[in-house]
């Protein structure tokens, strides 16, 4: 497994006539941090949960951290932490009980486990909750606490679900800032996010993931200008078909959303020109983004 | 690993979980139960007792002890293994959180019987404390009584998470509680003697789990010796394995899937 976190090939699963994941296969490297993005349904919850082992494959190899899931599973969880899209914080205990009883689920014993929770506590900001219920903290803290406690027991790979859904963005930022922190002390991170842009920074590669398959996978900025171009140009209020026609020599793909006409282009040399000579002003011109391929691969109509 | 989800040492780690939690109520709890062992005595055993003669040389009160003493474990274990196992595995995701960890479904279980058996272990201790306070433990030997129903006390915590893990709401332990738990308490010779009743009534009750933690406490409490205890214990035993097994298939389908 030379330096392989995760090493998946063609794994599957299906809820009764529902495939949910198809054919995923996915090699994540010791250090690496990976983003798996996708709309609502693509698999993404689904093929973390196969990570660790709550949801059984039905087809294809997977190993983490070395070992198979299928019958490895507990020696695995013992060095990898998660963090689940759901709350699974224990709501019968306070914060710092939440805390060493879960340490003990690592056989880890109360005592031994007081340093490492009074260093996680200050890393994520919770040192005046500590004997809260769990019932009286915001949701950035309800957060952080899951966070803190998938890594009591100083884990070798995080795998985080939609770790920042739902936070105001000043939780996020924090939730955001301390994931590079810890991807800079060298954890392997696996994350899935609707944030585009966040993800763009954070992950040195990303997946996207539709219809329980990767679409693309690779470093995202690579990703972005292979498949969609180095500018984006934004004419609202439609175009007419001469517009249309008299684009046809310049290096853009077109695409129309709406009453919005996107031009990808992958040298923006004489596109802006050609707009202007044509009496179009009020196009928006900005860098091609992580959320214009996500959109392009996976299409526009709203999942639910 | 042949069994991926079998249990270990770890089940003590859940139950020091429910331990911890139990650290916040049990003053309240024990009041709780004191105050409803004693009521149930003083009604049945001295209110209905005036109208019952006494039962092969006993009074109604020294017949009835034994049999609440057993019917408390098994209610205790039972509330803590339907709705409280049911809000853990449910609603609080407690389980899911647990199994994110490396504990397997079978720890869980473990830990969840027995623990559901400690407790249901005090509040027949706070029971065992009453009955003797009332002059009604007429042998030393009842103290033997507690490793016993510790293992009826698992046996029924086992039962009750079988029905946990078929139920999608609160609402089937109502019909759970009707259907097996009460049938149960009347039919074991928890208040009347069975002996006498139509043949069927015998026979369902000699299959009843519950009849048989019952002889063996009033063989304990009233002669400090159980007749057919063997059998009896067997019994127990047999079915503690049984629903334990069920218990874990049922729980693992419902937890991975």
């Amino acid at each position: 497994m030379p330096g392989f976190v995760i090493d998946a090939q063609g794994i599957e699963k299906s809820f009764g006539t529902l495939k949910a994941v198809d054919g995923v296969s996915l090699q994540v490297k010791t250090g690496e941090c990976f983003g798996i993005l996708g709309p609502n349904g693509a698999g993404k919850t689904t093929t973390i949960k196969m990570l660790h082992g709550a949801v059984q494959s039905d087809a294809g190899a997977l190993r983490v951290l070395g070992r198979d899931v299928a019958t490895q599973s507990r020696l695995i969880r013992a060095q990898m932490g998660v963090v689940s899209q759901e709350d699974t914080l224990d709501r019968d205990l306070t914060v710092y009980e939440n805390l060493w009883v879960y340490a003990g689920f690592f056989s880890i014993s109360k005592k031994a486990s007081l340093s490492r929770i009074e260093y996680l506590i200050d890393f994520m900001q919770l040192r005046e909750k500590w004997d809260s219920q769990i019932k009286t903290l915001s949701g950035g803290m309800k957060r952080r606490l899951h966070i803190a406690r998938a890594l009591i027991h100083e884990p070798k790979f995080l795998i985080l679900d939609e770790p920042t859904t739902g936070l105001d963005p000043q939780a996020r930022h924090l939730v955001w800032q301390r994931l590079r922190e810890l991807k800079a002390q060298g954890l392997t991170i696996l994350l899935t996010t609707h944030y585009m842009e966040e993800a763009a920074q954070m992950c040195d590669r990303i997946g996207i993931m539709d219809g329980g398959k990767f679409l693309v996978e690779g470093p995202p900025q690579t990703l972005v200008q292979e498949k969609v171009g180095d500018e984006v140009y934004e004419l609202r209020g439609g175009a007419s078909e001469e517009l249309l026609d008299s684009l046809q020599g310049l290096p853009v793909t077109t695409e129309i959303v709406a009453d919005i006409l996107y031009l990808y282009s992958h040298n923006g040399m004489g596109v802006m020109e050609h707009l202007i000579s044509c009496g179009r002003k009020d196009f928006l011109r900005r860098p091609a983004t992580l959320e214009d391929l996500f959109l392009r691969l996976t299409g526009r109509e709203l999942r639910d | 690993m042949l069994f991926p989800q079998a249990p270990s040492h770890r089940a003590f780690r859940v139950w020091v979980r429910h331990l911890v939690y139990y650290r916040s109520f049990y003053l309240a709890e024990w009041a709780g139960n004191l105050g409803e062992h004693i009521l149930w005595l003083v009604a049945f055993g001295y209110g209905l007792g005036r109208l019952v003669p006494s039962l092969d040389g006993i009074s109604y009160a020294q017949f009835i002890g034994p049999g609440l003493m057993v019917s408390v474990a098994m209610w205790n274990a039972t509330y803590e293994s339907t709705y409280g196992a049911y809000s853990r595995m449910r609603i609080q995701n407690v389980y899911e959180s647990m199994l994110m960890a490396p504990l397997t479904v079978g720890d869980i279980v473990l830990g969840d019987l027995l623990w559901c058996a400690s407790r249901a272990l005090i509040g027949s201790t706070l029971m065992l404390i009453v009955l003797s306070l009332f002059g009604l433990v007429g042998s030393l030997w009842a103290v033997a009584i507690l490793p016993i129903l510790f293992i009826e006390a698992v046996m029924f915590a086992a039962l009750g998470l079988i029905a946990t893990s078929l139920a999608h709401s609160f609402s089937f332990f109502n019909f759970y509680f009707s259907a097996i738990v009460m049938p149960m308490f009347f039919f074991a010779g928890t208040l009347f003697p069975i002996k006498g009743l139509p043949l069927w009534v015998e026979r369902l009750s000699e299959a009843l789990p519950l009849t048989h933690a019952v002889r063996i406490a009033r063989g304990l409490f009233i002669y400090g010796y159980v007749e057919d205890f063997i059998w009896h214990f067997s019994f127990l035993l047999g079915f503690t394995f049984l629903f334990l097994t069920v218990a874990c298939v049922l729980v693992s389908r419902r937890m991975v899937e």
